[in-house]
């Protein structure tokens, strides 16, 4: 079963060491190269908390388990700080391709729920494949030129 | 068919990076070889308003591609200081604006002046042709071959230029190939 970000976006992290509500999901980060869901941002702007993906027991429909209130970190460096700005969204980032043109803006990320790969990017009414993209960034998401 | 874009729709357009997804720097103006009918580089600013001039350049050949929203090349370190790039894109020779020159024919017609130079879409800087003011006023569009001879102030070009005087881009784009190739077969 795939699963997508703006679906996933608002469901509650669940310790499950306490079985306490820890917050809920304000976005998810990405690692280009590996196309992989990297982490989970918790909160907005200076109160954001990341928890890495491989802290995600089990990321439920329902809910999202995580071993304890540790795996939350704050930003350890650039990258993890400009993903707790909110810098890094996916969801209505701008997509550039690698010839310089506008396709859009990112509307929705597939993923495996399961692995945390990245499937497609959705941009409207088209569908970019994972292997497509090139980078995130503050200012655009890059793809691959479909034939334009 | 081709997509093509004006010199003055480069000016202000983000540069951006593919690998990262960043806006490092836009363009302020573009440095024109018009005997190799290419841009070899852009000038740059930094990003913002008023933001205010970069010192670096951007080599055409650091040049991912030019498109019609952005600039795109591999990473920062494509932008040099002008004395590491080419003398041609960090020290260009002066007296390269095309800008107001005439445009004759080879049998002496004048066909109007240049206003700016028009840039295949997705190229890293190949300049198909020419946005003019004809006579008659207004604006045209001429393809241009692949080499032209230039003065200070006027430009060559060849007879059959003045059966593809386009009125807009989307015919330009169309003409360019049709004209090239009329060109080789004489």
């Amino acid at each position: 079963m795939s699963e997508r970000f703006t679906a996933a976006t608002g469901r509650k992290l669940v310790s499950r060491a306490s079985a306490e509500a820890l917050g809920t999901l304000s976005h998810l980060v990405i690692d280009v190269p590996k196309r992989q869901v990297t982490s989970l941002v918790m909160g907005k702007g200076r109160k954001a908390r990341l928890v890495d993906w491989d802290e995600v027991s089990g990321f439920g429909p329902d809910a999202i388990m995580i071993a304890d209130e540790s795996a939350l970190h704050e930003p350890r460096d650039d990258h993890e700080s400009a993903a707790g700005g909110g810098k890094l969204e996916l969801v209505g980032k701008r997509v550039l391709s690698d010839m310089g043109n506008e396709l859009g803006a990112v509307t929705d990320v597939v993923f495996d729920p399961a692995s945390g790969a990245i499937e497609t990017l959705v941009i409207g009414e088209q569908e970019v494949a994972a292997s497509s993209i090139l980078g995130v960034g503050s200012y655009a998401a890059v793809v691959k030129a479909p034939r334009d | 068919m081709r997509l093509l874009v004006t010199g003055s729709a480069i000016r202000g357009l983000p540069v951006v990076t593919t690998s990262g997804g960043e806006d490092v720097a836009e363009v302020r103006d573009l440095i024109y070889n018009p005997e190799a009918g290419r841009v070899v580089g852009l000038t740059l600013n930094k990003r913002g308003f008023l933001a205010g001039r970069r010192r670096e350049v951007l080599p055409a050949q650091s040049i991912h591609a030019i498109g019609r929203d952005a600039v795109m090349i591999d990473d920062a370190d494509s932008l040099v200081l002008p004395g590491q790039a080419p003398d041609e894109v960090g020290a260009p020779p002066t007296g390269r604006d095309v800008t107001g020159n005439e445009v004759l024919t080879e049998d002496g017609k004048r066909l109007g002046k240049v206003k700016d130079v028009v840039v295949l879409v997705g190229s890293n800087g190949e300049v198909v042709g020419y946005e003019i003011e004809p006579e008659s006023g207004g604006t045209g569009y001429i393809p241009l071959p692949a080499q032209l001879a230039v003065s200070g102030s006027a430009l060559v070009v060849p007879d059959p230029t003045q059966d593809y005087v386009e009125s807009d881009l989307v015919g330009l784009g169309a003409a360019v190939d049709e004209f090239r190739s009329r060109l080789g077969m004489k």
